[in-house]
């Protein structure tokens, strides 16, 4: 039988321009590294987790029992904004593009990604965007008009001055992901290892490549739309003002445009990371592979025709409402085919329960909880009554938290000894998954009563007889076991990344291609580049004779891009051009402008 | 540390026990709960049946597919585990077409089954109501953070809650002054948003009498929370018909007796300027030609009102006082002006209006 010690005696090749790599300041400044940008991305997922998950807790304190008064009124409104702010943009989003970057190029077989320069500047835009709209604490007050930010209550009259730096914030990471959309569509069409056509492509790597087609594309309208607001708050403008003839709905359609799209954004990644790590501790292929990505893909596409069940209850007429109740209702059915797939994959398995298993098929009946309320949500009649309910937190909660971050978790526990070269704690990691998993159904399973029971999303208070009581006490202890499991995971990360076991380059007997390289891998990922022939190269390697991966006699020419400024100095160009909006210094932005333009001309001069 | 069998196993067989313990335990403390008095799933109107139906229709479908994928789960987890030792290679099975087209097909029907009544209550829900019969209509304008409902035809002007017949056809207009609000009351049917620049109609029978609790569902600032409302159904006949509550609405506000504190209050009322915001009919009415819309709610049967301050707080004199002293105090943000009155002051406007029956 083949292994991957096969690959230990391959020469490492030849660098026409030495990079070595080094973990000083300015090389974290300066990296091109796809692996690198990942450990940032990764970084700055985890902190945003943190920030995000503390808003929470502020937030349940004050909703723990009736007529509290620790965050009232635009507090409260603040710290609820944020904390979907934060979580969508600067957690979940992150942790996804830490992800993104660090093992699709492994994946595809690949040494970086096709722009690493542009990969560079997404991240630095990103990290800026999230530090504007946090500065709005310091130099205002939180937006408080709900991350939907539904006009005109994020219009001058109404909204004060946080909303500039949430419209401006937002606006970063909207450039930013767009730039990533495309680097990573262009990365996983062209850069695939020879032999990997598109269908021996990884699901993980497949889902990603749905998700850069959503952010590319669901990213301009709600830009868009946030240009409006910015020009309606900064210049007087009247998009949004309907005694001048603008019209508030225009924001509901550019941002639910993007809104529902994004959802998927969210939630395919994770889908991604199921599908990878259930086959694997199945010691079995996932099952159904082609349905499984066809209906990534058709999610991808119907996703852009859903956006209406966001406002069944705005006023959009009958026809408008059936419509958007049939498309939505159609995703049900892909969505379920991947739930049978992954069912049909632990049927005749030989399980091996790691902690990364365990979230892994924990997310199935979890998000298939938040699908199936989703269904309930797709009927406008009923929707009338759960729009805005704590039916619809419920919902979104298990897609989000029971869905998306579950797998998130999973795909942790799974990848990080990847990239710090040491496994996780199993024992922490087991006490984190049961507190998490009771936590989040403590907190949000009894939020479909609450809904239920007629209690509305965003107040920051509500009476005792409402007979709401009881849920919202046992949420909040919920939330507290949620916190105190993620704090045991960061605890688990940050002690097992130095003393953890060794976990090799394949600790869990994998499939693909990342696992054939040492871990963490050397600067150019791979010594040689593989020649892929199945849908699981490192599997049909170890186990199916006439399918190993050879080790070519040549040693292989390569070429590194080095560090650069440049994209980091660009990016900060573009923060100032928005620090001068807000500011009304207009002089900055006229700087910001000049300094883009400069900046891009010395960038794509310069030698690489 | 490293991944050990016997210890993950004992973990795995242990945890789910304590899970499903805590589960009870927190299904029991639910059950034995309190009254829910805004349940969408007791519904007093024709549209809350609606949405309650397909509510219960939805939760069948739901629970018999939820209960098939946690079979299967549930069995599979249980049952298709590496045994220790065990290291032959379960069978390589890369999926089955006739299963694809199984679990493709089936969802699909299921999604037109429920699809095909969803659309029919979508237009049930979008009919007009019934012009040869009884209509009582009412234009809504929400505004930051109470509601101010126009009766045109009765020629009443009040706020925050609704009275309507029992068995009457309700035509609601509504619309907004600022942001976007939404009228929830969850026992009379499904919510609708009130956007400015836009009118949409809701209409519904109610059939039970009785007073239910509602508020605004849409965030529209920092008392969004405190924003609420209230639907009282009256019979259609006898002492406390919706005819005699008309009627009753219809007079001009109570003259108070000379000398009487009453009387000093609605002497501070017009002295220290709330007319500026709020109207009383007889006493400080609106300028001819004005709209009869005001910035704050219309006073002139406000003593009559179950609440004040947009559902918040009950209507007394110590509560009108408390309110009318410093309003931002109850409400944050509230938008009416704290006028600095003194305590005594405060008490006697306060006085006065809850003479306002």
């Amino acid at each position: 039988m083949a292994s991957i010690a096969d690959f230990a005696g391959a020469q490492p090749p030849v660098y026409h321009q030495e990079r070595e790599s080094k973990y000083g300041l300015s090389d974290w400044l300066t990296t091109v590294d796809h692996k690198k940008i990942g450990i940032l991305y990764g970084i700055s997922g985890l902190a945003g987790l943190a920030v995000g998950g503390l808003e929470a807790l502020l937030f349940r304190i004050q909703l723990a029992q009736p007529d509290q008064h620790i965050f009232v009124g635009d507090q409260f409104n603040g710290l609820v904004t944020m904390h979907a702010t934060t979580m969508v943009f600067m957690a979940v989003m992150p942790l996804i593009a830490a992800i993104s970057n660090y093992f699709v190029p492994l994946m595809i077989g690949a040494r970086d990604v096709a722009f690493p320069r542009l990969n560079a500047f997404s991240y630095w835009t990103f990290l800026f965007g999230v530090l504007l709209m946090h500065s709005s604490l310091i130099f205002a007050e939180f937006p408080a008009a709900g991350w939907t930010g539904y006009a005109p209550l994020t219009t001058k009259p109404y909204g004060a001055g946080g909303i500039d730096f949430w419209w401006a914030g937002l606006a970063m990471l909207a450039i930013s992901s767009m730039i990533a959309g495309v680097n990573f569509v262009v990365t996983i069409l062209n850069m695939r290892a020879p032999g990997m056509t598109l269908m021996r492509v990884p699901v993980l790597a497949w889902m990603i490549l749905v998700v850069q087609f959503l952010l590319a594309f669901s990213f301009p309208p709600v830009t868009v739309g946030l240009i409006l607001l910015a020009f309606d708050r900064t210049f007087g403008s009247v998009f949004y003002e309907t005694s001048m003839g603008g019209d508030p709905h225009l924001w509901q359609h550019l941002f639910w445009l993007f809104g529902h799209p994004e959802v998927y954004v969210l939630i395919l990644p994770s889908m991604g990371i199921v599908s990878e790590v259930l086959p694997v501790f199945s010691r079995k292929p996932l099952f159904g592979h082609h349905a499984v990505i066809f209906s990534g893909i058709f999610i991808g596409f119907v996703g852009f025709g859903v956006w209406g069940h966001h406002m069944f209850t705005s006023g959009m007429g009958p026809i408008a409402d059936a419509a958007f109740a049939v498309t939505t209702a159609i995703i049900a059915v892909p969505t379920g085919v991947k739930i049978f797939n992954w069912l049909g994959t632990l049927v005749h398995a030989k399980m091996r329960l790691t902690t990364a298993m365990l979230f892994a098929v924990t997310f199935i009946p979890q998000f298939t909880i938040g699908g199936l309320s989703g269904v309930m949500h797709a009927s406008p009649p009923l929707d009338l009554q759960q729009h805005d309910s704590y039916f619809v937190v419920a919902h979104f909660h298990y897609v989000l938290v029971g869905g998306a971050l579950t797998g998130l978790f999973a795909g942790a526990y799974f990848y990080l000894p990847k990239i710090t070269g040491r496994l996780l704690d199993e024992t922490l990691g087991k006490i984190h998954f049961w507190m998490f998993i009771i936590g989040f159904n403590l907190t949000f399973f009894p939020m479909h009563l609450l809904g239920n029971n007629g209690m509305p999303r965003r107040i920051f208070t509500y009476p005792a007889d409402a007979g709401w009581n009881t849920e919202n006490m046992i949420g909040t202890i919920g939330v507290v076991f949620q916190v105190v499991s993620v704090l045991i995971f960061f605890y688990n990360m940050m002690v097992s990344s130095k003393k953890g076991a060794v976990a090799g380059s394949d600790p869990w007997d994998a499939n693909t291609l990342e696992w054939m390289i040492p871990s963490p891998p050397p600067v150019h990922n791979f010594d040689f580049t593989p020649v892929v022939l199945s849908e699981r190269p490192l599997w049909d390697h170890k186990y199916t004779p006439g399918f190993e991966i050879t080790v070519p006699a040549q040693r292989e020419e390569i070429h590194m891009p080095s560090y650069s400024w440049r994209p980091i100095i660009v990016s900060g160009f573009v923060l100032l051009v928005l620090i001068g909006l807000l500011s009304h210094i207009w002089a900055l932005s006229v700087v910001g402008g000049v300094g883009i333009v400069v900046g891009v001309y010395f960038w794509v001069s310069e030698p690489v | 540390m490293t991944w050990s069998l016997p210890h993950f196993r004992r973990a795995v067989a242990r945890a789910p026990g304590r899970l499903l313990a805590l589960v009870a335990l927190a299904l029991l403390a639910i059950a034995c709960n309190e009254a829910h008095p805004r349940n969408t799933l007791q519904p007093i109107a024709d549209t809350g049946d609606i949405s309650a139906w397909f509510y219960h229709m939805l939760l069948w479908v739901d629970v018999v597919i939820l209960v098939l994928v946690m079979g299967v789960w549930t069995f599979a987890v249980l049952k298709y585990r590496q045994r220790p030792g065990d290291t032959e290679l379960p069978p390589q099975d890369f999926g089955n077409h006739k299963l694809e087209l199984i679990w493709t097909v089936l969802p699909t029907i299921i999604v037109i089954a429920i699809t095909v009544p969803t659309v029919g209550g979508i237009f049930k829900l979008a009919e007009r109501p019934d012009p040869n019969q009884k209509i009582i209509v009412v234009e809504i304008t929400g505004k930051q953070w109470w509601w101010e409902f126009d009766y045109i035809k009765e020629g009443i002007n009040t706020a925050n809650e609704l009275h309507v017949e029992a068995g009457t056809q309700v035509l609601l207009h509504m619309t907004s002054a600022d942001v976007i609000h939404a009228w929830w009351v969850p026992r009379l049917g499904g919510k609708r948003d009130a956007t400015p620049g836009r009118r949409q109609d809701m209409h519904f029978i109610a059939r039970e009498v009785g007073t239910f609790d509602g508020q605004c569902a849409e965030l529209c600032g920092a008392s969004h929370a405190l924003m609420g409302t209230r639907i009282i159904v009256h019979p259609p006949a006898g002492e406390d018909s919706y005819q005699h509550w008309v009627e009753e609405q219809q007079e001009k506000a109570k003259e108070p007796a000379a000398g009487s504190p009453e009387e000093k209050g609605r002497k501070v009322f017009l002295e220290k300027g709330c007319v500026a915001c709020h109207s009383i009919a007889g006493v400080a009415e609106l300028a001819p030609g004005a709209r009869s819309r005001t910035s704050g709610p219309n006073l002139t049967h406000v003593g009559g009102r179950t609440r004040i301050a947009a559902n918040t707080l009950e209507n007394n004199v110590d509560n009108l006082a408390k309110w009318i002293k410093n309003p931002q105090s109850i409400k944050p943000g509230a938008l009416m002006t704290n006028l600095g009155l003194t305590d005594e002051d405060a008490k006697a406007v306060a006085t006065y209006l809850f003479s306002l029956k």
